[in-house]
Protein backbone atom coordinates (compact mmCIF):
# COMPACT_ATOMS: atom_id res chain seq x y z
CA UNK A 1 0.00 0.00 0.00
CA UNK A 2 1.43 3.37 -0.99
CA UNK A 3 1.02 6.61 0.94
CA UNK A 4 1.74 9.98 -0.57
CA UNK A 5 3.50 11.45 2.44
CA UNK A 6 4.65 14.86 1.26
CA UNK A 7 6.14 16.59 -1.77
CA UNK A 8 5.09 13.63 -3.90
CA UNK A 9 7.10 11.11 -1.87
CA UNK A 10 5.50 7.68 -1.59
CA UNK A 11 5.94 5.39 1.37
CA UNK A 12 5.06 1.71 1.12
CA UNK A 13 3.97 0.50 4.55
CA UNK A 14 4.91 -3.08 3.64
CA UNK A 15 8.58 -2.30 2.85
CA UNK A 16 11.44 -3.02 5.29
CA UNK A 17 12.20 -0.44 8.00
CA UNK A 18 15.47 0.78 6.48
CA UNK A 19 13.89 1.39 3.10
CA UNK A 20 10.98 3.09 4.81
CA UNK A 21 13.38 5.38 6.65
CA UNK A 22 14.89 6.36 3.34
CA UNK A 23 11.48 7.04 1.83
CA UNK A 24 10.41 9.06 4.81
CA UNK A 25 13.59 11.09 4.73
CA UNK A 26 12.62 13.61 2.04
CA UNK A 27 9.29 14.23 3.78
CA UNK A 28 10.74 15.57 6.99
CA UNK A 29 14.16 16.61 5.82
CA UNK A 30 13.32 18.21 2.49
CA UNK A 31 15.98 20.88 2.63
CA UNK A 32 14.58 24.38 2.40
CA UNK A 33 17.82 26.04 1.53
CA UNK A 34 18.74 29.61 0.71
CA UNK A 35 20.08 30.35 -2.78
CA UNK A 36 23.74 30.49 -1.65
CA UNK A 37 23.62 27.28 0.40
CA UNK A 38 24.91 23.89 -0.67
CA UNK A 39 22.52 20.95 -0.63
CA UNK A 40 25.46 18.54 -0.67
CA UNK A 41 26.69 19.95 2.67
CA UNK A 42 23.21 19.65 4.13
CA UNK A 43 22.86 16.04 3.00
CA UNK A 44 26.36 15.03 4.13
CA UNK A 45 25.58 16.39 7.61
CA UNK A 46 22.37 14.39 7.65
CA UNK A 47 24.08 11.21 6.50
CA UNK A 48 26.79 11.50 9.14
CA UNK A 49 24.12 11.87 11.84
CA UNK A 50 22.16 8.94 10.43
CA UNK A 51 25.24 6.73 10.39
CA UNK A 52 25.42 7.10 14.18
CA UNK A 53 21.94 5.64 14.61
CA UNK A 54 21.91 2.15 16.08
CA UNK A 55 18.28 1.60 15.27
CA UNK A 56 17.22 3.43 12.09
CA UNK A 57 13.47 3.32 12.65
CA UNK A 58 11.35 5.80 10.65
CA UNK A 59 10.63 7.92 13.73
CA UNK A 60 14.30 8.05 14.71
CA UNK A 61 15.19 9.11 11.16
CA UNK A 62 12.50 11.80 11.26
CA UNK A 63 13.88 13.16 14.52
CA UNK A 64 17.46 13.03 13.27
CA UNK A 65 16.50 15.06 10.22
CA UNK A 66 14.94 17.70 12.50
CA UNK A 67 18.17 17.71 14.48
CA UNK A 68 20.17 18.27 11.31
CA UNK A 69 17.90 21.19 10.43
CA UNK A 70 18.53 22.75 13.84
CA UNK A 71 22.28 22.47 13.24
CA UNK A 72 21.79 24.16 9.88
CA UNK A 73 19.84 27.01 11.50
CA UNK A 74 22.68 27.51 14.00
CA UNK A 75 25.09 27.90 11.08
CA UNK A 76 22.75 30.41 9.40
CA UNK A 77 22.30 32.48 12.54
CA UNK A 78 26.04 32.49 13.25
CA UNK A 79 26.59 33.97 9.80
CA UNK A 80 23.85 36.50 10.51
CA UNK A 81 25.78 37.82 13.50
CA UNK A 82 28.62 38.85 11.22
CA UNK A 83 26.18 40.27 8.65
CA UNK A 84 24.50 42.35 11.35
CA UNK A 85 27.86 43.84 12.22
CA UNK A 86 28.52 44.66 8.57
CA UNK A 87 25.11 46.27 8.28
CA UNK A 88 25.72 48.40 11.35
CA UNK A 89 29.19 49.36 10.09
CA UNK A 90 27.70 50.51 6.80
CA UNK A 91 25.02 52.47 8.64
CA UNK A 92 27.61 54.24 10.78
CA UNK A 93 29.75 55.04 7.74
CA UNK A 94 26.70 56.43 5.93
CA UNK A 95 25.90 58.67 8.86
CA UNK A 96 29.47 59.82 9.31
CA UNK A 97 30.47 60.36 5.69
CA UNK A 98 29.89 63.67 3.97
CA UNK A 99 30.35 62.17 0.52
CA UNK A 100 26.66 62.15 -0.26
CA UNK A 101 23.62 64.13 0.67
CA UNK A 102 21.36 61.14 1.21
CA UNK A 103 21.42 58.19 3.52
CA UNK A 104 22.71 55.89 0.79
CA UNK A 105 23.11 52.82 2.92
CA UNK A 106 22.97 50.14 0.26
CA UNK A 107 25.85 51.55 -1.77
CA UNK A 108 28.09 51.76 1.31
CA UNK A 109 26.92 48.38 2.54
CA UNK A 110 27.81 46.62 -0.72
CA UNK A 111 31.16 48.38 -0.99
CA UNK A 112 32.01 47.61 2.62
CA UNK A 113 31.05 43.97 2.19
CA UNK A 114 33.48 43.63 -0.71
CA UNK A 115 36.13 45.61 1.18
CA UNK A 116 35.93 43.31 4.22
CA UNK A 117 36.02 40.18 2.05
CA UNK A 118 39.04 41.54 0.17
CA UNK A 119 37.07 41.59 -3.10
CA UNK A 120 36.93 45.38 -3.48
CA UNK A 121 38.70 46.89 -6.48
CA UNK A 122 41.28 49.61 -6.02
CA UNK A 123 38.86 52.50 -6.46
CA UNK A 124 36.33 51.07 -4.04
CA UNK A 125 38.98 50.31 -1.42
CA UNK A 126 40.30 53.86 -1.72
CA UNK A 127 36.80 55.24 -1.37
CA UNK A 128 36.15 53.24 1.83
CA UNK A 129 39.56 54.32 3.22
CA UNK A 130 38.69 57.91 2.37
CA UNK A 131 35.30 57.70 4.12
CA UNK A 132 36.94 56.09 7.15
CA UNK A 133 39.56 58.86 7.25
CA UNK A 134 36.86 61.51 6.83
CA UNK A 135 34.95 60.01 9.74
CA UNK A 136 38.19 59.84 11.76
CA UNK A 137 37.70 56.13 12.32
CA UNK A 138 39.79 52.99 11.88
CA UNK A 139 38.19 49.75 10.80
CA UNK A 140 38.46 48.28 14.32
CA UNK A 141 36.93 51.44 15.85
CA UNK A 142 34.09 51.17 13.39
CA UNK A 143 33.60 47.52 14.27
CA UNK A 144 33.45 48.29 17.99
CA UNK A 145 30.90 51.04 17.43
CA UNK A 146 28.90 48.81 15.13
CA UNK A 147 28.84 46.10 17.77
CA UNK A 148 27.38 48.58 20.23
CA UNK A 149 24.91 49.82 17.65
CA UNK A 150 23.72 46.33 16.66
CA UNK A 151 23.78 44.90 20.21
CA UNK A 152 20.00 44.55 20.36
CA UNK A 153 19.82 42.48 17.18
CA UNK A 154 22.93 40.46 18.05
CA UNK A 155 21.26 39.54 21.32
CA UNK A 156 18.22 38.40 19.31
CA UNK A 157 20.42 36.18 17.14
CA UNK A 158 21.95 34.71 20.29
CA UNK A 159 18.44 33.92 21.52
CA UNK A 160 17.67 32.21 18.21
CA UNK A 161 20.85 30.12 18.44
CA UNK A 162 20.05 29.24 22.04
CA UNK A 163 16.58 28.14 20.98
CA UNK A 164 18.08 25.76 18.41
CA UNK A 165 20.35 24.29 21.09
CA UNK A 166 17.34 23.69 23.32
CA UNK A 167 15.50 22.09 20.40
CA UNK A 168 18.45 19.78 19.78
CA UNK A 169 18.45 18.76 23.44
CA UNK A 170 14.74 17.87 23.23
CA UNK A 171 15.29 15.88 20.04
CA UNK A 172 18.28 14.06 21.51
CA UNK A 173 16.21 13.02 24.53
CA UNK A 174 13.43 11.80 22.25
CA UNK A 175 15.87 9.75 20.15
CA UNK A 176 17.37 8.26 23.32
CA UNK A 177 13.94 7.29 24.55
CA UNK A 178 13.09 5.55 21.25
CA UNK A 179 16.45 3.76 21.34
CA UNK A 180 15.90 2.69 24.94
CA UNK A 181 12.37 1.54 24.14
CA UNK A 182 13.50 -0.59 21.21
CA UNK A 183 16.30 -2.14 23.31
CA UNK A 184 13.81 -2.85 26.08
CA UNK A 185 11.43 -4.51 23.64
CA UNK A 186 14.27 -6.62 22.21
CA UNK A 187 15.36 -7.62 25.71
CA UNK A 188 11.82 -8.53 26.74
CA UNK A 189 11.42 -10.55 23.53
CA UNK A 190 14.63 -12.45 24.30
CA UNK A 191 13.58 -13.06 27.89
CA UNK A 192 10.17 -14.24 26.73
CA UNK A 193 11.75 -16.57 24.18
CA UNK A 194 14.09 -17.93 26.86
CA UNK A 195 11.16 -18.49 29.23
CA UNK A 196 9.16 -20.19 26.50
CA UNK A 197 12.01 -22.51 25.58
CA UNK A 198 12.57 -23.29 29.28
CA UNK A 199 8.88 -23.97 29.67
CA UNK A 200 8.74 -26.24 26.64
CA UNK A 201 11.85 -28.09 27.88
CA UNK A 202 10.16 -28.57 31.26
CA UNK A 203 7.06 -29.83 29.47
CA UNK A 204 9.11 -32.38 27.52
CA UNK A 205 10.86 -33.48 30.72
CA UNK A 206 7.61 -33.80 32.64
CA UNK A 207 6.12 -35.85 29.80
CA UNK A 208 9.17 -38.11 29.94
CA UNK A 209 8.79 -38.49 33.73
CA UNK A 210 5.15 -39.57 33.50
CA UNK A 211 4.70 -43.27 34.18
CA UNK A 212 3.20 -45.05 31.23
CA UNK B 1 14.53 67.67 -6.03
CA UNK B 2 13.47 65.06 -8.60
CA UNK B 3 9.97 64.66 -10.00
CA UNK B 4 9.83 61.13 -8.61
CA UNK B 5 10.60 62.35 -5.12
CA UNK B 6 7.89 65.02 -5.41
CA UNK B 7 5.35 62.48 -6.70
CA UNK B 8 6.18 59.92 -3.99
CA UNK B 9 5.76 62.54 -1.28
CA UNK B 10 2.47 63.70 -2.81
CA UNK B 11 1.20 60.11 -2.91
CA UNK B 12 2.11 59.58 0.70
CA UNK B 13 0.44 62.86 1.76
CA UNK B 14 -2.74 61.82 -0.05
CA UNK B 15 -2.64 58.38 1.51
CA UNK B 16 -2.71 60.03 4.93
CA UNK B 17 -6.15 61.41 4.11
CA UNK B 18 -7.50 57.89 3.58
CA UNK B 19 -10.10 56.73 6.07
CA UNK B 20 -9.61 53.04 5.34
CA UNK B 21 -11.61 50.55 3.32
CA UNK B 22 -15.33 51.25 2.81
CA UNK B 23 -16.58 48.32 0.74
CA UNK B 24 -17.27 44.91 2.28
CA UNK B 25 -14.60 43.24 0.15
CA UNK B 26 -12.04 45.92 1.09
CA UNK B 27 -12.80 45.43 4.77
CA UNK B 28 -12.54 41.68 4.36
CA UNK B 29 -9.15 42.02 2.67
CA UNK B 30 -7.77 44.43 5.25
CA UNK B 31 -8.99 42.23 8.12
CA UNK B 32 -6.27 39.78 7.07
CA UNK B 33 -3.50 42.41 7.02
CA UNK B 34 -2.02 41.51 10.36
CA UNK B 35 -1.97 37.78 9.74
CA UNK B 36 1.68 36.93 9.25
CA UNK B 37 2.53 33.30 9.95
CA UNK B 38 -0.85 31.67 10.75
CA UNK B 39 0.58 29.72 13.68
CA UNK B 40 -2.20 30.85 15.99
CA UNK B 41 -4.89 29.34 13.81
CA UNK B 42 -6.22 25.90 14.71
CA UNK B 43 -5.23 23.04 12.41
CA UNK B 44 -6.77 19.67 11.84
CA UNK B 45 -3.89 17.32 11.10
CA UNK B 46 -6.06 14.24 11.39
CA UNK B 47 -7.63 14.81 7.99
CA UNK B 48 -4.31 14.97 6.15
CA UNK B 49 -2.75 12.04 4.33
CA UNK B 50 0.64 12.84 5.93
CA UNK B 51 -0.88 12.28 9.35
CA UNK B 52 -2.36 8.90 8.45
CA UNK B 53 0.88 7.72 6.83
CA UNK B 54 2.90 8.81 9.86
CA UNK B 55 0.52 7.11 12.30
CA UNK B 56 0.84 3.84 10.34
CA UNK B 57 4.64 4.04 10.30
CA UNK B 58 4.95 4.89 13.98
CA UNK B 59 2.49 2.14 14.95
CA UNK B 60 4.92 -0.43 13.56
CA UNK B 61 7.47 0.65 16.16
CA UNK B 62 5.32 -0.64 18.98
CA UNK B 63 3.69 2.57 20.15
CA UNK B 64 0.08 2.54 21.31
CA UNK B 65 -2.60 4.02 19.02
CA UNK B 66 -2.96 7.04 21.29
CA UNK B 67 0.80 7.64 21.35
CA UNK B 68 1.03 7.27 17.55
CA UNK B 69 -1.64 9.92 17.07
CA UNK B 70 0.09 12.23 19.54
CA UNK B 71 3.54 11.80 17.99
CA UNK B 72 2.30 12.24 14.42
CA UNK B 73 0.40 15.42 15.35
CA UNK B 74 3.43 16.69 17.29
CA UNK B 75 5.74 16.06 14.35
CA UNK B 76 3.43 17.75 11.84
CA UNK B 77 2.90 20.68 14.18
CA UNK B 78 6.65 21.11 14.62
CA UNK B 79 7.13 21.01 10.82
CA UNK B 80 4.45 23.67 10.45
CA UNK B 81 6.29 25.93 12.90
CA UNK B 82 9.64 25.38 11.19
CA UNK B 83 8.15 26.05 7.74
CA UNK B 84 6.66 29.31 9.03
CA UNK B 85 10.05 30.12 10.58
CA UNK B 86 11.77 29.61 7.24
CA UNK B 87 9.16 31.73 5.43
CA UNK B 88 9.51 34.54 7.96
CA UNK B 89 13.29 34.36 7.73
CA UNK B 90 13.36 34.45 3.94
CA UNK B 91 10.75 37.19 3.45
CA UNK B 92 11.29 39.90 6.06
CA UNK B 93 9.43 43.19 6.03
CA UNK B 94 10.91 45.09 3.05
CA UNK B 95 13.01 48.19 3.58
CA UNK B 96 11.21 51.37 2.49
CA UNK B 97 14.20 52.88 0.73
CA UNK B 98 12.39 56.03 -0.27
CA UNK B 99 11.46 56.88 3.28
CA UNK B 100 14.81 55.79 4.69
CA UNK B 101 16.89 57.81 2.25
CA UNK B 102 14.63 60.86 1.85
CA UNK B 103 16.12 64.20 2.85
CA UNK B 104 13.28 65.58 4.98
CA UNK B 105 14.74 69.05 5.39
CA UNK B 106 14.89 69.48 1.63
CA UNK B 107 11.30 68.26 1.34
CA UNK B 108 9.78 71.20 3.24
CA UNK B 109 9.02 73.26 0.09
CA UNK B 110 7.14 70.27 -1.33
CA UNK B 111 5.04 69.92 1.81
CA UNK B 112 4.30 73.62 1.68
CA UNK B 113 3.29 73.41 -1.96
CA UNK B 114 1.14 70.33 -1.35
CA UNK B 115 -0.67 71.95 1.55
CA UNK B 116 -1.08 75.46 0.11
CA UNK B 117 -4.25 74.82 -1.95
CA UNK B 118 -6.16 74.25 1.30
CA UNK B 119 -4.79 77.44 2.73
CA UNK B 120 -2.40 75.86 5.17
CA UNK B 121 -0.28 77.65 7.75
CA UNK B 122 3.49 77.16 8.20
CA UNK B 123 2.54 75.33 11.35
CA UNK B 124 0.79 72.65 9.26
CA UNK B 125 3.88 72.26 7.08
CA UNK B 126 6.04 71.78 10.17
CA UNK B 127 3.61 69.18 11.51
CA UNK B 128 3.65 67.32 8.24
CA UNK B 129 7.46 67.38 8.09
CA UNK B 130 7.66 66.22 11.71
CA UNK B 131 5.29 63.36 10.98
CA UNK B 132 7.37 62.15 8.03
CA UNK B 133 10.56 62.57 10.03
CA UNK B 134 9.20 60.33 12.78
CA UNK B 135 8.23 57.72 10.18
CA UNK B 136 11.74 57.94 8.80
CA UNK B 137 13.28 57.48 12.24
CA UNK B 138 11.12 54.39 12.75
CA UNK B 139 12.17 53.01 9.38
CA UNK B 140 15.85 53.59 10.09
CA UNK B 141 15.55 52.06 13.56
CA UNK B 142 14.32 48.81 12.03
CA UNK B 143 17.66 48.54 10.23
CA UNK B 144 18.56 46.64 7.09
CA UNK B 145 17.29 43.29 5.79
CA UNK B 146 19.36 41.18 8.22
CA UNK B 147 18.16 43.13 11.27
CA UNK B 148 14.58 42.86 10.06
CA UNK B 149 14.66 39.13 9.43
CA UNK B 150 16.29 38.64 12.84
CA UNK B 151 13.59 40.64 14.59
CA UNK B 152 10.81 38.86 12.66
CA UNK B 153 12.23 35.38 13.32
CA UNK B 154 12.69 36.22 16.98
CA UNK B 155 8.93 36.56 17.33
CA UNK B 156 8.50 32.86 16.48
CA UNK B 157 10.70 31.57 19.30
CA UNK B 158 7.77 30.74 21.58
CA UNK B 159 6.05 28.71 18.86
CA UNK B 160 9.22 26.68 18.38
CA UNK B 161 9.54 26.14 22.11
CA UNK B 162 5.96 24.91 22.39
CA UNK B 163 6.20 22.80 19.21
CA UNK B 164 9.32 20.91 20.22
CA UNK B 165 8.12 20.44 23.80
CA UNK B 166 4.88 18.90 22.52
CA UNK B 167 6.75 16.54 20.18
CA UNK B 168 9.33 15.52 22.75
CA UNK B 169 6.66 14.88 25.39
CA UNK B 170 4.66 12.74 22.98
CA UNK B 171 7.69 10.61 22.04
CA UNK B 172 8.90 10.13 25.62
CA UNK B 173 5.47 9.32 27.02
CA UNK B 174 4.60 7.04 24.11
Amino acid sequence: MLYNVHFGIYVDVAMPVEDKSKSLLPFLSSPKLLPNESEADFQSGLQSLLSELDNPSPLAVALISQLNESLWWIKRHTKDKELLLHEAMARLLSKAGSYTETYDNRKVSEALERYLDGRADKGEAEWIDEVLAESKLTLSDLRVRAFKDAAKHIKMVDDLIHRQHQTMRHLQRSIDSIDYKSRLIKRLDLELAALESKQSLKGVLSLDDKPS
Amino acid sequence: MTINHRRSLANRCNALKSTGPRSASGKRASSQNSRKHGLNSATDFECSSEYRALVDLIAEEGFSAFACADIAAGLLNYRRVMDAYYDTYTSPEPVDEFLRDANMRASNPIFSELLSPSGSEPHDVREMAAFFASMQRQERRKGGPVSRRTADSHKLIRYQRNGIARLSRAVRQG
